[in-house]
């Protein structure tokens, strides 16, 4: 059972290195490590033990892995893949606005 | 009205956004108009509900207690989803009049994002919370990418840098209390041992997560940066509903899940006296209206938080009285400044000068909802900081003068500050003859004479300043429900009874 505390150590160590970076599409990757180690540290608390499958009639519910965490889990991947695409989004868009270059948004920049 | 109908206020708001993303845009506007109205009158419908009954419950899907998603509304779920809508209702009003409305999505985005915040105000349930606060959070990067000046772009990284971290922190809290108590449900949880230090420890991370959204010093930095970026229209949207929603969750959180844990209150005056102090005297370093509006946002978490660190039923009460005078108030200021800039093209104080004369409207308005900020009469300001020095006189001992000193000073910084901005802006020369304008090919266009600003794109900012002048006049209703509203706070047990009865 040191795997998981080891694995999410790593992968929060490593996102929030990612996350001190210059650039955006490295922040990005650290957003994205530090949320799969959240997601872990999600699944720690509930389905640590690698339980059976939480299905009905598919064994002994005592024996059975809380499914309550995995729809944690699973909402917290699907918002972090939506911000992560429009973080790219707007790592491409605004790529040179640290320099006071007006970035091509397609309108006019007068005011 | 029953606890079944709760679910149509983030039905309501979500389906007008699907919608408005697929018809026209004028009648996306409709709806983008009728959406926050609806919200509005539901908030009122439920504060009538709640001179009856306390609470009311609902699992969605009629699911048992316990598994069903529940959605709970009591009386500060109703003033808080009143203000908020009110609030939307005026800025949306501002957003036709500078033509934000006609921007593509940007119905659909406003209501998404109070559908997420009216899912945060009823949600019973710590993980739901997480994704409704992520419901309302996502349309918000877009409306921070699509409006504003060009800077928006960096500011957006920032925005969405610092909210994802957060939310991550949240989200690994919210792991760990599910990890220690077994339920995410807050009248549960309410049960559960508020001693067990890993417990508190959980919650402890949640609460962090929320002060940091909510723009607690020393975890303010962000705020002042990222929303002035915004248009004023989009900012004055996000100070009524953004932080106030991180804020509600504090009080919902530290009173129900820790049962107004008094243990903490020593760090936690000190820390909201900071973020009181931090926030009005950082307005002194800034040269733009609304960003100096921004760090008086800040002071304005530190009041309605200090509230909730004094924890009686007073404190509370007064920290909610605060809290609806400074969402009413801050929506003026900003929807005023976003009436200065549609008029003159800049809320620069370099480019503003001598609005007093041309603009005598904007200056009673501004004027008025400035003395509301520092806590003068005739304004719900005055109520407001009359209410927490009342609630700050029963603390123990030299706290007593702690606190008071520090209002005090906190008080003069925004006077100081507001003083400043007045200066800078509505006095000095005619704009016309300003010499920061026209001169080189980088400076704002001159200013004829005669220009002047609509008047109606000024009736958004004075409908929010009549209802704060009329809480000064009539306060009597919206303390009564303040104390409600508290009364809930301190005693959970009918919250409770309704959210685990079948």
């Amino acid at each position: 059972m040191t795997v998981l505390p080891i694995t999410i150590g790593i992968l929060v160590a490593g996102g929030v290195y990612l996350l001190c970076q210059p650039g955006l599409v490295r922040i990005v990757f650290g957003i994205t490590l530090l949320s799969h180690g959240a997601n872990l540290v999600l699944l720690a608390s509930g389905v640590s033990a690698w339980r059976g499958e939480p299905l009905t009639g598919a064994g002994d519910p005592a024996d059975a892995g809380d499914p309550l965490p995995m729809a944690f889990v699973l909402t917290a991947i699907v918002i972090t893949l939506a911000v992560t695409v429009f973080m790219l989004a707007l790592a491409r868009l605004g790529h040179d606005d640290d320099t006071r270059h007006v970035p091509d948004t397609g309108e006019d920049h007068h005011a | 009205m029953t606890g079944s109908l709760l679910p149509l206020l983030v039905v309501v708001p979500l389906l007008g956004a699907a919608l408005g993303a697929l018809v026209p845009g004028r009648l996306a506007r409709v709806l983008l108009v009728l959406a926050p109205v609806a919200t509005t009158a539901g908030g009122v419908a439920l504060l009538v509900e709640h001179a009856q009954t306390p609470v009311l419950a609902h699992g969605v899907g009629g699911f048992v207690p316990g598994i069903a998603i529940p959605l709970v509304s009591d009386t500060l779920t109703a003033v808080m989803i009143t203000v908020t809508g009110l609030t939307t209702t005026a800025c949306i009003a501002f957003a036709l009049v500078t033509g934000e409305a006609r921007l593509r999505f940007f119905p659909t985005l406003v209501m998404m994002l109070s559908a997420g915040v009216n899912g945060a105000l009823l949600t019973g349930d710590v993980f739901n919370l997480f994704v409704f606060i992520e419901v309302m959070l996502l349309p918000s990067y877009a409306l921070v990418a699509m409006t504003g000046t060009w800077r928006r772009l960096g500011i957006g990284r920032l925005f969405v840098v610092v909210n994802l971290v957060t939310s991550t922190i949240l989200l690994v809290g919210i792991g760990l209390v599910y990890g220690v108590a077994g339920s995410v449900n807050m009248a549960v949880l309410s049960g559960v041992d508020a001693d067990d230090p890993r417990f508190r420890l959980a919650v402890g991370v949640v609460l962090l997560a929320l002060a940091v959204k909510a723009g607690v010093a020393p975890l303010h930095g962000w705020l002042p940066r990222a929303y002035p970026a915004t248009s004023a229209t989009v900012m004055a949207l996000f100070s009524a509903l953004h932080t106030k929603v991180a804020i509600y969750a504090i009080f919902r959180i530290h009173q129900t899940v820790l049962d107004g844990a008094t243990s903490w209150m020593v760090p936690l005056l000190v820390l909201f006296g900071v973020t009181m102090l931090v926030g009005a005297y950082g307005s002194l370093g800034e040269r733009m209206i609304r960003r100096s509006l921004a760090w008086q946002m800040i002071a304005g978490v530190g009041y309605i938080l200090l509230g909730l660190a004094i924890g009686t039923q007073l404190g509370l009460a007064a920290g909610l009285f605060y809290m609806v005078h400074h969402i009413l108030v801050m929506g003026s200021l900003l929807l005023s400044s976003g009436a200065v800039e549609r008029a003159y093209l800049t809320h620069q104080f370099v480019g503003l000068s001598g609005l007093m004369r041309r603009e005598p409207l904007l200056a009673v308005v501004v004027a008025l909802a400035m003395m509301s900020l520092v806590g003068f009469p005739p304004s719900s300001g005055f109520f407001g900081k009359v209410g927490i020095a009342r609630a700050a006189a029963d603390l123990d001992g030299a706290w007593i003068w702690v606190v008071l000193g520090v209002l005090v000073v906190a008080s003069i910084g925004t006077l100081l500050a507001m003083t400043r901005l007045w200066a800078d802006v509505f006095w000095g020369p005619p704009l016309e003859e300003s010499p920061s304008r026209g001169k080189g090919h980088t400076d704002l266009p001159p200013v004829d004479a005669e220009t002047r600003m609509q008047t109606w794109s000024l009736a958004p900012a004075g409908a929010l300043l009549l209802v704060s002048l009329a809480i000064f006049v009539v306060p009597g209703p919206l303390w009564e429900l303040c104390l409600q509203a508290a009364d809930g706070l301190l005693d959970v047990t009918a919250y409770v009874e309704a959210v685990t009865a079948p």
